[in-house]
């Protein structure tokens, strides 16, 4: 006999599967920590690379003066200068991307708390079948 | 009013039906039109130009998600550039990855926006993102939107700017990426229309989350006054020079389209809104609840009142 309960679930739980569920199933196959620092690792390494782009269009903006200028100026300064940048945009970037992905993991583990619910219900509803 | 509602009802069960169908055409369509309008636009690299080769590019970007649209939509541009200047595709390159990198990594959702931006600025009515953004998105959405409206500039600045580009001789280099970079960064327009859809985006989304009667409504018109405002205190103070006439006929024409989304994403009844009020243990709720306006379809039954023939 069909279970419309059950098929109604089913259903549901199917379609959330397919949905937003499978990355919140993949985002809760994660320890906290470790999400959010892979996360942010990422966050880094992109806003790195993002760093050496515009620091190279910075360079070539005025690459003539910068070629001519190079022998003047105090390199020291200029490579403090530059990683006082690096360090202010990275530091930006990963706290903004920490405060994005501490919300996104807690968001996906409330919403696969109510899948697990369902899952608890369904099999529930297999066990009393049985009996 | 009822035959609308109807024709809504029919189109939703429809696409509900041939989903599997239908968004892969969408995306499709989406996909030929974005790379034709680059070719059209840009055309600069002959093999790219080919319908061949757009038909099966579209053809892949239907059944790849939608982002993929975005890639291949960059990727052609920049491919473009370099066949009419490396120097162009060197700083519209690195554009297009800061924004992969920086932002769009953040908001997938929103990626479709960087798409729709440039295609609705060249059919004039640009002003139907930022208020249907507030509507359907958050308040990230002006980043997005922010976004679209960067590709939609840096495109632009190539295609006016062509003759000057390429008169510049070759061993130009680096005078040629000072103007490009110049020519991008103290775009003052590109710049006012940016604070002009952000402040937009954001008045549309929080006064459509207000518990106000016809807070949508409310919204769209008060997005659409913010917007026109912004602009013309933006072409007041840098002297933008941007036709009023225009703008008033684009947000106005932006005002039905986004009217007509507002239809099928958000269309209730507020006579008959109920506000409740009921507890539990833990808290006092004060519900006021709206309901949404449908029609019943009317499902054709076929009865048959003579008894068959034996």
């Amino acid at each position: 006999m069909l279970n419309e309960e059950r098929v109604v679930l089913m259903t549901k739980m199917a379609s959330y599967e397919a949905n937003e569920g499978r990355k919140n199933l993949d985002i809760g196959s994660y320890f906290r920590n470790d999400y959010i620092g892979w996360q942010v690792l990422k966050s880094i390494i992109s806003a790195t690379i993002a760093f050496v782009v515009v620091f190279a269009m910075y360079i070539f903006y005025d690459f003539e003066i910068f070629m001519t200028d190079i022998y003047k100026m105090d390199l020291m300064e200029f490579a403090k200068n530059v990683l006082f940048w690096y360090l202010a945009t990275v530091g930006i970037y990963a706290v903004i991307a920490y405060a994005v992905y501490t919300v996104r993991y807690s968001r996906a583990k409330k919403s696969l708390r109510t899948y697990y619910m369902n899952l608890h219900r369904l099999s529930a509803m297999y066990r009393d079948k049985n009996n | 009013m009822t035959t609308l509602l109807v024709i809504k009802q029919t189109l939703l069960s429809i696409y509900s039906r041939y989903e599997v169908y239908i968004t892969p055409l969408l995306k499709f369509l989406l996909a030929l039109f974005t790379l034709l309008l680059i070719n059209s636009r840009l055309g600069y690299m002959g093999s790219l130009n080919k319908m061949t080769l757009v038909l099966i590019v579209a053809l892949m970007c239907s059944f790849m998600p939608m982002n993929f649209i975005v890639l291949v939509g960059a990727v052609f541009s920049i491919l473009h550039l370099y066949a009419f200047s490396m120097e162009c595709a060197a700083v519209i390159g690195a554009g297009f990855l800061l924004l992969f990198l920086l932002y769009l990594r953040f908001s997938p959702k929103d990626t479709l926006v960087v798409v729709l931006m440039p295609i609705c600025f060249l059919m004039r009515i640009p002003y139907v993102i930022p208020i249907s953004m507030g509507l359907v998105g958050g308040p990230a959405s002006a980043v997005s939107v922010a976004c679209g409206v960067i590709v939609y500039y840096m495109l632009r600045y190539v295609t006016q700017n062509e003759t000057a580009i390429a008169s510049m001789a070759d061993e130009e280099t680096a005078a040629k990426f000072k103007s490009i970079i110049d020519g991008l960064l103290k775009n003052k327009e590109m710049v006012v229309i940016i604070a002009a859809f952000a402040t937009t985006v954001i008045v549309v989304y929080l006064l459509r989350r207000l518990s106000l009667d016809y807070a949508w409504t409310i919204a769209m018109i008060a997005g659409a006054v913010v917007n026109i405002m912004v602009l013309l205190v933006g072409d007041l103070i840098f002297d933008t020079k941007q036709s009023l006439l225009s703008m008033l006929l684009g947000t106005v024409i932006s005002f039905l389209i986004v009217l007509v989304l507002q239809f099928f994403v958000f269309y209730v009844d507020y006579s008959r809104t109920e506000n409740v009020q009921f507890e539990d243990d833990e808290y006092y709720y004060y519900v006021k609840a709206v309901p949404k306006v449908t029609v019943a379809r009317t499902d054709k039954k076929v009865k048959q009142i003579n008894s068959k023939r034996r």
